[in-house]
């Protein structure tokens, strides 16, 4: 079935001053799909992703959110200039993002915080607004905090009530910027938790991340990119065991060698490394991607 | 001099001092109101990406904060007459003083602004609030919280420049100090007592802030 | 354009009694200030609180009502001055109460360990105020003290309420005499906008001087 891509990007180019960014990216994202974007830092991972719901207003290029253009449009002459606020609002409504610092709002409680795009956006009445806040605070299990105040939860609950904030206006596509980057390890697994519950009830995500083994059980399809431009995508199976990029082999290959020693999470399977001539972990890795959810 | 009379002397005084206190009061309590919100568009407009905009913005500020307030509202007093509309004193205070303060209101605002992290607008970008909703719901909350000490502190300087209000034929506290004072050939005990319900206003005003910091840092 | 040459000599006239009136009082109240502040920090324990009171009541009211007290108050204690002697006697010593604050803080924002390390050295109470406490007091002051000055060169003129010929008084006198109101106020502000300005630039040429001046707080 070829349906339309929910998000496109065409040839996207990003330049601030004089250095250029973001060098021509394109990516389709299915409905559905789980889409990772991995790299080194400065590779333009981030600022693609901020493109996407025009956070930056990237330069060339296109980016498609079911099916109408993003940031632009045609004037009477048939030049490209950019749009008015409100029409990028309108193109960017299904599209919600999830910050690496949060970026909730500290004056208000996780209850407002979580009911103030709805209730800002005027379309839907207070009560309304605040049933549907409740129900996504219930969905990543924070609704008993729905009166504190954010500087009272922790990093993990913060993240957590970032998520319901961008559930609760219901959006189609879910952009998470480094998710985890700013938590304490032990925290870190409480935010992954609820994003895979998100991926096993068919949310379509775009995530930037470092945390590559939830990248490779998670992704339907992981993209590197380097240098503000696209070096390899594909399904996990193929980036994580079979990459056909020295560069990107170069760049996992820290995080091979830390998951060769022992952990308690991990189980190297013995039997798989046999047959495949691969290491443990990368074989491990290799039979849970063939299915999805961990 | 006998204590009883000048007891009663300064009991005397006092309806006419207190009435004076109250117009003071509600002068300043109006200009910084309306200072507040001129001074929040004042730092938007500095803050603005239109050169031309935050260059009126930081001259406006310049004229304000470097000439005294007395010839500032001489102008407000004075120069409408000069166009043919004639303003009454009490307007030309409130005008007066409130683009004053607003100046100044600027600059504390200001600083509040820029210690919002700018995490917080891009979320509220990224969530369709439009500039209007992430100024007034977002930023400015915030903004009051962490200056209230500062603005505190403003509106007492409001209360004090407020004196010179008398010269325009506004019967504030010092008016009235003057009006008793030539009524009853003895000025330095209405000025004093004048003095005293500065002195009150402004170390309550004080007391507040005061309290408000403590209780701040508690909750920190 | 007749009339407003005719403005000019009065007003430079009347710049020259403002600046007098400010400096001196600005000066006076900064010598005041300082040794205040010397004092409170020496005798602490007995001046403690006459220092507390006198800037409160010094910075509680408004400096309209401190002039008019000096001015048509104390004669009635039998001590009579012109205005303009009222305006700097009075001006001083508002402006000491503010100086002194100044100091105050100049002094407090060095770091007590140095003056611990001066102590343990041997260094004499007299030698470590002047080498150690009094270089960095003063460059942590400087800008606050500009900027006082031009407070005090703005509150001089409330004078004009009394009728000392300084530029406010001098404008509102040439709008009587005129009847024209523009000219003379705009003369006014602009008057008063150039001198606050010229001791802002003058007080930060002077600070890019001193060398450790440009460290950052």
């Amino acid at each position: 079935m070829s349906a339309l891509p929910i998000l496109q990007l065409k040839a996207v180019g990003k330049s601030y001053g004089a250095t250029r960014v973001l060098k021509g990216i394109d990516l389709d994202v299915m409905r559905g799909e789980i889409v990772t974007l991995i790299g080194p830092s400065g590779s333009g991972k981030t600022t693609a992703l901020r493109c996407m719901n025009f956070l930056e207003a990237y330069d060339e290029g296109e980016v498609w959110i079911k099916g109408q253009l993003l940031g632009y449009r045609l004037n009477g002459r048939a030049e490209r200039i950019r749009d008015s606020d409100e029409s990028i609002a309108e193109v960017r409504r299904p599209v919600a993002m999830v910050f690496q610092q949060f970026n909730l709002w500290p004056h208000m409680t996780v209850l407002a915080n979580v009911a103030a795009p709805l209730v800002l956006s005027k379309k839907i009445g207070k009560g309304e607004a605040r049933r549907k806040a409740l129900a996504a605070l219930q969905r990543v299990g924070l609704e008993h905090k729905a009166d504190a105040y954010p500087a009272r939860l922790s990093g993990g609950q913060q993240q957590r009530v970032g998520i319901a904030r961008a559930l609760a206006i219901e959006p189609e596509v879910m952009l998470l910027d480094e998710p985890t980057s700013a938590l304490d390890p032990e925290l870190v697994e409480e935010v992954l938790s609820v994003i895979r519950s998100l991926a096993q009830d068919g949310m379509t995500m775009v995530m930037v991340t470092h945390e590559m083994s939830f990248a490779a059980k998670i992704s339907d399809k992981v993209v590197f990119m380097e240098a503000g431009k696209i070096v390899e995508a594909g399904p996990p199976a193929q980036l994580f065991g079979n990459t056909r990029t020295p560069r990107l082999q170069q760049f996992l290959k820290p995080w091979f060698d830390r998951s060769l020693s022992p952990t308690p999470t991990s189980t190297p399977n013995a039997d798989n490394a046999a047959t495949t001539g691969l290491n443990p972990p990368e074989a491990a890795l290799i039979v849970t991607v063939t299915g999805r959810g961990a | 001099m006998n204590t009883p009379d000048l007891l009663t002397r300064c009991l005397g005084y006092l309806p006419q001092l207190l009435a004076g206190a109250l117009t003071t009061l509600w002068l300043s309590a109006v200009a910084v109101l309306c200072g507040f919100f001129a001074g929040v568009f004042i730092y938007t407009m500095s803050a603005s990406d239109s050169a031309l905009l935050s260059r009126a913005a930081r001259v406006y500020v310049s004229v304000f904060r470097g000439t005294p307030v007395l010839a500032q509202l001489l102008v407000f007093y004075y120069v409408p007459s000069a166009i043919g509309l004639t303003l009454p004193g009490v307007v030309a205070a409130a005008v007066g003083l409130s683009l004053n303060t607003a100046a100044y209101q600027s600059q504390i605002l200001g600083a509040g602004f820029r210690s919002i992290p700018r995490g917080q607008i891009e979320a509220a970008r990224t969530f369709n609030l439009t500039r209007r909703q992430t100024l007034w719901r977002i930023e400015v909350p915030q903004v009051v919280a962490v200056t209230l000490p500062a603005l505190v502190s403003e509106m007492i300087d409001i209360v004090k420049a407020s004196a010179v209000i008398s010269v325009i034929a506004v019967t504030d506290l010092m008016r009235v100090g003057q009006q008793l004072s030539s009524s009853s050939y003895r000025p330095l005990e209405v000025y004093t007592l004048a003095a005293c319900f500065y002195l009150a206003i402004t170390t309550l005003l004080s007391l507040a802030a005061h309290g408000y910091e403590r209780r701040l840092a508690k909750r920190i | 354009m007749n009339a407003f040459l005719s403005m000019v000599p009065r007003f430079a006239d009347a710049m020259l009694v403002t600046l007098e009136v400010s400096l001196l009082a600005a000066f006076l109240g900064m010598i005041g200030g300082f040794a205040l502040n010397a004092l409170r920090m020496r005798f602490s324990k007995a001046l403690a609180i006459p220092y507390r009171t006198y800037v409160w009541l010094v910075r509680g009211m408004p400096y309209l009502s401190q002039l008019v007290i000096v001015y048509f108050g104390l004669p009635v204690l039998g001590l009579t001055m012109t205005a303009a002697q009222a305006t700097i006697v009075s001006l001083s010593i508002y402006a000491a109460a503010y100086f002194a604050e100044i100091f105050r803080a100049g002094w407090a924002s060095i770091p007590h360990g140095q003056i611990e390390a001066a102590r343990a050295f041997g260094i004499g109470r007299r030698a470590a105020f002047r080498a150690i406490e009094l270089p960095q007091a003063l460059a942590f002051a400087v800008p606050l003290l500009a900027n006082q000055v031009i407070l005090v060169i703005k509150e001089s003129a409330v004078a004009s309420i009394i009728t000392v010929p300084e530029l406010t008084m001098t404008a509102s006198d040439i709008v009587a005499s005129t009847y024209t109101y523009i000219g003379p106020y705009a003369m006014l502000i602009v008057c008063y906008w150039l001198l606050t300005q010229a001791v802002a630039l003058i007080a930060a040429r002077a600070s890019a001087l001193i060398p450790f001046l440009q460290k950052t707080s």
